[in-house]
């Protein structure tokens, strides 16, 4: 008697944490927004766009398609993970196609992909043992692919920016770096131990710099700071040993500090930092017109198409903080930022309950690391921190950008209790 | 297991970090927003580098002096409005840097924080804003100077209103001359200047008043000395020693008269007397070399250095020649504060903006004069125009003042007056001071009269 009303009190308890949330309506708000942003996008300049029209109602019907045929074909029952990816996906997707018609194409068949690999890893971390089984050939494909991938950007020549992170093939470009955000997370979670000590983390570690490694070589510091961030974290939850994190930090710093001292060149990248101002036709041209701009749209913004940061270099993939600010207003630009601080408090809450260690660390790294991505692209533009040229998740036009962030995501949702129901009532 | 539910709580120094960097955020958007709206880089209000949408800028009366109409700046009809307002309204290009339209534009486009520059893109009508000068008395200093380089400040000096601050030389907004910048004969010299605001110069005789005001705090028998005045005044024998030069022979003389027939002889014997510590604390005291900010344009600093003067060249000093450098508005201060029992206004330009806390109505804190002074200097200035200029010079305006032809190594002499009115329904004190322009007595006082009688019709 008194066991069965702890059961059901804990179930009530459970019930009321997490409260169930009707995803119907959650979407029918999202698509009036997303129809209220599209409507200026597809009558920009008094005329009609009809094939912006077609693909944002594509996309509309995508989301409505997808989250039906979840919930009653695959009998799923809370989507606020996806909802928020569509939300944000559809202001990225809205932006990129203002700016220039028909981006919309290459980014909603992106957005299409990222849903697709979201889905199908959510399936494969499902067994454990399958990902622990996976993780050995995964970390040597992956740094070979790596490798390879700037080898071929290197002799191709292909520098982007200062940098060698973009492959080009035809038509299709894509940053192979944010793939391997994917198998990062993937590999650095991957654990069956339940009590982790050091010695456990040897391999990853030697997998980490590899990673780290090849990003410097493709001067791609911006990302290399995130893999070493994401290091840290998996680390420190796979250890739990402050002493060494504390001891590989301090080593990093003065790493950096080596290659600033030696590579004055890449100092020189970051001269600009705190002093765009004294130079802003040209160093500082992007940066002081993302801060007039950010400004001039006050807290409700000046409506799509209506800005002039849009003009400026880079407006849809690195300074698409500031179209937020000036086009939409203050309040979404701070709306969407702050949805990446809940979704990691969600991640820790989830990565808490969740039945295996490798849900609870995949989930904390996967949300942190996007935290910390935002951090650096919007405070890197705002001249808070140094500009390190990285994108905002969801928001920035990019295909291998937009796949990482929705694969990141499985991460978080494979750690909701609610994601594998079978799963948590045999643990 | 347990480990690991307790560690991923180290994730969350991330989430206060970003909440942190957030914050900093929102605040430099709040704090430097004005600054950045304004920039010449905001292709929303501006076009090459050039306002074209602002609210419109109102004169005392209400008159447009600058409105915007199609993507446009328009001017006020008349020519020697547009001319005599330049410098206070400001170019649209913001060349002349103390200018309404460039130090106010954040607030001219309408620009907050909660709607950023919505109004002025939805609407094309920024905020306006209304000065305290008066078109028709610009334009009558502006005809009055006739030409002259220089410039001419009326402000009351119990408000700080400054109904009249023209600057020449100046051009005409609709028709910017185009060799301005490739102009060689020194036509166009520093006309983006407002000399008011950030010019200085050799005050010459108006800076008695500053050794008279020390010389009645220091020497308590100021006004039973007798002088003697020979035509020069020979400092003593000697290195460092020589003559400062009278321009009339005045004989016997006293305080009062000397100051009346701006006698050389009395006043480099006076600085000589009173030494250059006492002098200097006294320029110091009514505000020379501090800063003042008038309407956020700050003026540029007097300068007055006797540290290494011999006793020659504080007999200059003591006659405003040397190498003492005064702004015209910092002189406007000296008459006001004289003329209104020790307090000094600062002299504002800007009645009405969008600004929460317009700056208007301040006391000058750096001007320290007794009361007793004040209305010592303010007899001995009514003086001056009563028994020598003649009040047939400002009819009607019972005014007081001191001329000044300062001896410049550039050309012919400053022209300059400086002076009040002590009629309490009138309470302005003025300063007139023409670049090169001639006789104080002969060429300012003309000036000042003008521009006074037009304010008293207005």
């Amino acid at each position: 008697m008194k066991q069965s009303t702890g059961a059901a009190l804990r179930r009530d308890r459970i019930r009321r944490r997490y409260k169930y949330v009707d995803s119907s309506f959650i979407l029918f708000l999202i698509t009036i927004f997303q129809i209220v942003s599209f409507i200026p996008v597809v009558f920009a300049n008094g005329g009609f766009a009809a094939e912006s029209a077609i693909l944002a109602f594509g996309y509309l019907a995508f989301e409505w398609i997808y989250v039906f045929f979840m919930q009653s074909v695959m009998k799923k029952v809370n989507f606020e993970l996806e909802l928020i990816a569509f939300f944000l996906s559809g202001i990225g997707l809205c932006i990129a196609e203002s700016v220039e018609q028909g981006a919309m194409k290459m980014q909603l068949l992106t957005i299409v992909l990222g849903v697709i690999v979201y889905d199908v890893l959510l399936w494969f971390i499902k067994d454990v043992k399958r990902v622990m089984f996976m993780r050995a050939p995964l970390s040597v494909f992956t740094i070979i692919f790596f490798v390879g991938c700037f080898a071929f950007i290197y002799l191709t020549g292909n520098e982007i920016n200062g940098a060698y992170n973009w492959i080009s093939l035809g038509p299709i470009s894509f940053q192979p770096s944010e793939l391997v955000k994917i198998a990062f997370v993937f590999v650095g979670a991957a654990t069956l131990d339940k009590m982790l000590t050091s010695k456990n983390i040897y391999l990853f570690i030697a997998f980490a710099m590899g990673c780290i490694g090849v990003l410097f070589l493709m001067k791609d510091f911006g990302t290399a700071l995130i893999f070493f961030f994401t290091f840290i974290v998996i680390a420190f939850m796979r250890s739990g040993d402050i002493r060494s994190i504390a001891f590989i930090c301090v080593a990093a710093l003065i790493g950096a500090l080596i290659i600033l001292y030696f590579r004055p060149h890449v100092a020189a990248r970051f001269a600009t930092y705190r002093h765009i101002w004294d130079d802003p036709y040209d160093r500082g041209f992007q940066q002081t017109r993302l801060l007039i701009y950010s400004v001039s749209g006050g807290l409700q913004g000046l409506g799509i198409g209506n800005g002039q940061l849009r003009h400026v270099y880079a407006s849809t993939t690195d300074l698409v903080f500031g179209m937020l600010c000036e086009e939409l207003g203050l309040i979404v630009a701070f709306a969407v930022v702050l949805t990446f601080a809940i979704l990691l408090v969600y991640a820790v809450k989830c990565s808490k309950s969740s039945p295996s260690t490798f849900y609870s660390i995949s989930a904390a790294a996967a949300a942190s690391l996007i935290l910390f991505q935002t951090s650096l692209n919007i405070f890197g533009v705002t001249d808070i921190l140094p500009l390190t040229g990285v994108t905002l998740p969801f928001i920035s036009e990019g295909g291998s950008s937009m796949v990482s962030c929705w694969a990141l995501f499985a991460f978080i949702k494979a750690a909701d209790i609610r994601a594998y129901p079978n799963l948590y009532k045999t643990a | 297991m347990k480990n690991t539910t307790k560690r991923v709580y180290i994730v969350l120094l991330l989430l206060v970090a970003f909440l942190g960097g957030l914050g900093f955020m929102l605040y430099t958007f709040i704090t430097d927003g004005p600054t950045w709206v304004a920039d010449r880089g905001n292709e929303h209000i501006y076009s090459y580098g050039s306002l074209t949408v602002a609210g419109t800028i109102y004169d005392r009366d209400g008159e447009e002096l600058v409105s915007t109409a199609d993507g446009e700046r328009i001017y006020h009809e008349s020519e020697a409005v547009r001319r005599s307002t330049q410098h206070v309204v400001g170019d649209p290009e913001g060349y002349i840097s103390t200018g309404v339209q460039n130090l106010y534009r954040s607030n001219l486009v309408g620009y907050n924080f909660a709607n950023g520059i919505y109004n002025i893109l939805s609407s094309d009508k920024g905020c306006d804003i209304k000065l305290t000068v008066d078109a028709d008395v610009s334009a009558a200093a502006y005809r009055a100077m006739d030409g002259d380089k220089g410039t001419v400040v009326v402000y009351n000096y119990k408000t700080g209103e400054t109904v009249c601050m023209v600057s020449a030389p100046n051009y005409d907004p609709l028709n910017k001359p185009e060799d301005i910048d490739s102009d060689t004969s020194g036509y166009y010299d520093g006309i983006y200047l407002n000399r008011a605001i950030s010019g200085v110069f050799t005050p010459g005789s108006t800076f008695k008043v500053v050794t008279a005001i020390a010389a009645i705090e220091n020497l308590p028998d100021v006004y039973e000395k007798e002088f003697y005045c020979t035509g020069k005044y020979t400092t003593g024998k000697g290195s460092g020693n020589g003559d400062v030069i009278c321009f009339g022979v005045h004989h016997d003389i006293d305080f009062e008269r000397g100051l009346n027939y701006s006698c050389n002889v009395v006043f480099g014997t006076l600085a000589n007397e009173i030494g250059a510590e006492k002098l200097t604390e006294t320029v110091r005291n009514l505000g020379f070399g501090k800063n003042v900010t008038i309407s956020k344009a700050d003026a540029v600093r007097s300068t007055f250095d006797v540290t290494d003067a011999t006793r020659l060249d504080l007999g200059w000093a003591g006659i405003g020649q040397y190498t003492t450098l005064v702004n015209p508005c910092q002189m406007l201060m000296l008459m006001g504060g004289i003329a209104n029992g020790g307090k000094a206004m600062i002299p504002y330009l800007v009645e009405d903006s969008s600004e929460l806390v317009d700056v208007k109505g301040k006391v000058n804190t750096d001007f320290i004069l007794s009361a007793e002074t004040a209305d010592k200097v303010k007899k001995l200035l009514r003086s001056n125009v009563e028994n020598y200029y003649g009040d047939e010079k400002f009819p009607g305006l019972e005014m007081c003042g001191k001329t000044g032809t300062a001896e410049v190594t550039t050309g012919d002499d400053h022209a300059w007056f400086v002076g009040f009115s002590q009629r309490e329904d009138f309470p302005y004190a003025v300063v007139v001071c023409l670049e090169n322009g001639g006789s104080g007595y002969y060429d300012a006082i003309p000036v000042a009269n003008a521009v006074l009688q037009a304010l008293d019709e207005d």
